[in-house]
């Protein structure tokens, strides 16, 4: 979209369609009859191919669970509309030009349909994903009550090691990384001063694979028979003869990873073709870096973990033995596989945060990113080192022995370029002019947090601490230190930092400090004693423990339900800021890069004049500098006035 | 940097560290070590817990100087300082983080050799993990569902398991090994305390798998050549009982057993009566057999492996039912 004055044409809401269109038009009411045809090819398309064959039984459950796994939620996606162009395309009809029908939000209900709009589908992104965030949370919850106490509570250890496998599960892949997706889909396109992203179409669709993918998972868990209980690992073979949940959860990674790779396809074009005139590589703001490496990890590593879940499925549903020894499998491909996607993946969970961190915090110390180019190449360091580090999952599984010092040398390297970043944004700091709002504190939260999740990650890159911690709860302090310390913490700092662009209002700065201070406590308290039971010897995964164990794991249930409950704070602040918030300035942290440039929220179409983008994205304190120009203004102004404030 | 401000944030490290070091120090982290593999990892972890107190407080001791110095007022618009960078600085905060971790490496990868050698005289002990018990067989080719290891000699366990993946750990040996089905994984352990200790399974390996535990005994020289020779002791029943991992799911007095995941066998007579499937010996045998044929009310079925009828040989099969229908009340 480059033609600002055709877009101006198309402001107001399309017309909606009448009569009987209303059945065959996009949305929820072909979504009522179409999604039940799916439903039939997967119950009937197994079932006649089985009877043509002459297998029996006719039913197999697993069979029909794994085809309607694909065919439905297929056929809903059809009737929502999210493939309507490629269809008219793909079978020689006409196309409909462009009218932009499907672009910008107008009510409510526009955000429950197929939106190609990246600023729509980015609230549709975070607010999704906080909803199962906040069911992740709650499965957490019960299982940290069951924990309250050894022995058995509340739950059978099926179901508790259902609710642990969902939390991780959920966490991982409907919160962190698409929440990540979402923040990147809404702000990337402003920052790099374009319409829109480069592929709109797909971008809805990968959006809406996401709700997919989460009630597939949710699903899986009221499964009769039980519900996937073999970790978020999933190793074979254990998952391999799991109750019919089980195929839930693979199904449900493949939905999940297949809109991570397409969201990461349309980020890399888009920051690739789509930047406005002068923003080179090296006047990119650092998140759009990071989103650029995160794609790279995204589209070389996702499909692995298809793999290792495809296998695992076949090796149910077909039987084949690709990880079935009795078979001449090879038990720990399954790892090999996992980790070749699943190591990657924490960083897939951390570097948009490290994105979010060096926006905010070069913002509110009003200083320029220290090391901006060393930030920029520690990305693609870590991306390159994150490929070559996988084993260090497995120092204990058996796998060849040789390979586990070199495994432990790239592990201890990452620890360089990571180091890096941290210091280089302490001095960013360093003499700045510090503003302690919401972001910032998340931000301030994250660095030190991240500091211990980093060092407890040094104990378990050298192999033989990792032997005596492997698989304990000093793995599960880490992990919690890293992505919620890490990631979850850069989250709500990028939610708070950009929630006046996407709303137009402002958040409650009271609430959002009340809710840092009681989730940072909350944080603390639950999962630091989890280092000392986890040396200690406990084990993660049980739902019961010796009973030395038990004040320390009391103490930090009661943590965790106080964690929980900080949320609510988060919640409450968010619904009532977005309603009644006091409206929000175009550029309310007086900050540089292109999406504070235009109102709150923006323009449809982003931009009404294309920026020339004249220099770096984080000059704050250089007199005159600029990051961009809009439309008329000479390309060398000399004002000392940052840009925007007015 | 005036001298004050360098001289207050070496205070504020000091601070950060003594605290730091304070929490290291004050808190067992770990548990007693009772193999000379233990030991040697005790001193990695200590070795990377002084770099980690050193980079925690530096980081620690600058952020709490931001915090406190660079505040800005609310009605401060100013802009700080414009610097893009500091290549010295850059290069030694790339320098320094890659020799602690090359020397934590080095450290790690010696300790990683000196753990895995077991010495020309090894006792070879074959450790076989399945859903949800271990079994240790000796080289005089007797069967145990615990571990008795004599103190001070090398002792190489050579682990596999027969169903899903286990993993064998015992915290105060330090050392720990996954059972994965096929494979022979080996792990050199050479016990210097006496005393019993918890053998526990960390891999996720179904049900059963928090309570798949059982116990590590370390005896002295001569009572573990007294153990070589005659075994543990007790009836032909009791060894069946051991040897396939009875207890560890079932609580059964005469054999010490306590385990949990199971139906209690002190209660068997009840349980029979309850079933209602002909005499007790006959219920019993049925019972480990096949396991699915009755399942008792409270348990979920498919728990019990169904493999006891192809792993206890038929004669084997009777000394168990006498042992377990002479001990259940």
């Amino acid at each position: 979209m480059t033609d600002a004055a055709h877009a101006h044409a198309h402001h107001t809401a399309p017309a909606p369609p009448a009569g009987w269109h209303r059945l065959t038009a996009p949305g929820w009411l072909r979504v009522l009859w179409v999604t039940p045809i799916g439903f039939g090819i997967g119950l009937g398309l197994p079932v006649l191919l089985r009877w043509a064959a002459g297998w029996h039984p006719l039913w197999d459950g697993t069979v029909l669970v794994t085809v309607e796994l694909v065919t439905t939620p297929l056929f809903f996606l059809v009737g929502l509309g999210g493939f309507d162009y490629w269809a008219h395309y793909a079978s020689g009809r006409p196309t409909r030009p462009e009218d932009h029908s499907g672009h910008g939000a107008y009510s409510w209900r526009d955000y429950f349909r197929v939106n190609t709009d990246h600023k729509v589908i980015g609230i549709q992104y975070v607010v999704t994903t906080i909803v199962f965030f906040c069911v992740g949370g709650l499965l957490a919850m019960l299982f940290r009550a069951e924990l309250a106490q050894p022995g058995d509570q509340f739950f059978n250890p099926q179901t508790f090691n259902v609710l642990v496998s969902n939390h991780a599960a959920l966490m991982i892949f409907l919160f962190i990384i698409p929440a990540f997706a979402g923040l990147g889909n809404y702000v990337i396109p402003l920052m790099l001063g374009a319409a829109d992203m480069a592929f709109p179409r797909l971008n809805a669709l990968s959006f809406w694979l996401l709700p997919m993918a989460g009630l597939i998972l949710l699903a899986g868990m009221v499964t009769p028979g039980g519900g996937p209980s073999a970790g978020w690992t999933c190793y074979a073979p254990l998952c391999s003869h799991q109750p019919l949940g089980q195929v839930f959860f693979n199904m449900g990674v493949q939905w999940a990873g297949a809109s991570s790779i397409m969201t990461a396809l349309n980020f890399l074009v888009t920051i690739i073709t789509m930047r406005a005139p002068g923003m080179t590589f090296w006047r990119m703001p650092l998140l759009v870096w990071a989103n650029f490496t995160t794609s790279l990890l995204v589209v070389i590593a996702t499909p692995f973990i298809a793999g290792s879940q495809f296998f695992v499925m076949f090796d149910r549903v077909m039987h084949t033995n690709f990880f079935e020894h009795s078979g001449g499998g090879y038990v720990l491909g399954y790892q090999h596989i996992f980790w070749f996607y699943s190591h990657p993946a924490v960083y897939i969970m951390m570097l948009p945060g490290f994105g979010i961190i060096s926006e905010v915090i070069a913002v509110m110390s009003r200083k320029p990113v220290f090391g901006y180019r060393l930030m920029a190449l520690s990305l693609m360091a870590i991306l390159v080192l994150g490929f070559s580090v996988w084993a260090h999952h497995m120092f204990v599984a058996g796998m060849a022995g040789w390979l586990r010092v070199p495994m432990m040398v790239t592990s201890m390297v990452i620890a360089v370029p990571t180091g890096i970043k941290i210091f280089s944004w302490l001095a960013t700091m360093w003499e700045g002019r510090i503003h302690f709002t919401t972001p910032m504190l998340f931000a301030l939260g994250f660095l030190s947090m991240f500091v211990i999740g980093g060092l407890s990650g040094i104990y378990l890159a050298s192999v033989p601490i990792d032997i005596h911690a492997s698989d304990t709860y000093f793995i599960v302090a880490h992990i919690h230190y890293v992505l919620f310390g890490g990631s979850v913490f850069t989250i709500f700092a990028g939610i708070y930092y950009w929630f006046p662009k996407m709303t137009g209002r402002m958040y409650d700065e009271r609430l959002g400090k009340l809710h840092f201070w009681l989730t940072f406590i909350g944080f603390n308290l639950t999962f630091f004693p989890m280092h000392y039971i986890g040396l200690q010897g406990m084990p993660r995964r049980v739902a019961d423990y010796s009973s030395r164990f038990a004040d320390v794991n009391l103490f930090v249930s009661i943590a965790s339900f106080g964690l929980g409950a900080s949320t609510l704070v988060f919640l409450y602040n968010m619904v009532k800021s977005w309603s009644h918030g006091e409206r929000a300035p175009g550029n309310p942290w007086r900050a540089l890069t292109l999406e504070w440039q235009v109102s709150s929220p923006p323009p449809i179409f982003n931009f009404d004049e294309i920026p020339q983008v004249v220099g770096h994205p984080y000059e704050y304190g250089v007199p005159g500098a600029r990051h961009a120009i809009f439309g008329s203004e000479h390309p060398t102004p000399v004002t000392s006035e940052p840009v925007g404030t007015g | 940097m005036r001298r004050g401000s360098v001289l207050q944030l070496v205070g504020l490290g000091a601070v950060a560290a003594a605290i730091t070091t304070a929490v290291a120090l004050l808190i067992p982290w770990l548990p007693v070590s009772a193999s000379k593999e233990s030991t040697r990892i005790h001193f990695v972890y200590w070795f990377t817990t002084v770099i980690a107190i050193v980079v925690f407080a530096a980081v620690v001791a600058v952020l709490a100087y931001s915090v406190i110095h660079f505040r800005a007022r609310p009605d401060d618009d100013s802009d700080g300082p414009p610097t893009h960078g500091h290549t010295t600085l850059e290069i030694v905060w790339t320098a320094i983080p890659a020799v602690l971790v090359t020397a934590i490496s080095i450290v790690s990868a010696v300790v990683l050799a000196q753990n895995s050698r077991a010495g020309s005289t090894p006792l070879v002990v074959q450790v076989t993990a399945q859903q949800f018990a271990w079994e240790f067989t000796y080289p005089n080719g007797k069967r145990y569902g615990y571990l008795t290891l004599p103190k001070g000699r090398h002792v190489k366990l050579e682990i596999t398991a027969k169903d899903v993946i286990h993993s064998f750990w015992v915290p105060e040996f330090s050392q720990k090994q996954d059972a994965v089905p096929g494979q022979t994984n080996t792990l050199v352990i050479t016990p210097t305390r006496l005393g019993t200790f918890p053998v526990i399974c960390t891999e996720l390996c179904g049900l059963g798998h928090a309570l798949m535990r059982s116990h590590a005994d370390v005896v002295t020289t001569a009572k573990f050549a007294d153990f070589m020779k005659h075994g543990a002791g007790g009836s032909p029943g009791l060894a069946v009982f051991q040897e396939n991992g009875c207890g560890s799911c079932h609580t059964f007095r005469p054999a010490a057993a306590t385990g949990k995941v199971g139906p209690d066998l002190d209660g068997l007579k009840a349980s029979a009566a309850k079933a209602n499937r002909g005499p007790l010996d006959k219920f019993i045998e049925e019972s480990i057999v096949d396991p699915s044929a009755y399942v008792a009310p409270g348990f979920p079925d498919g728990v019990m492996p169904h493999i006891y009828k192809q792993q206890i040989q038929p004669g084997q099969l009777q000394q168990l039912v006498q042992y377990l229908s002479k001990g259940a009340k």
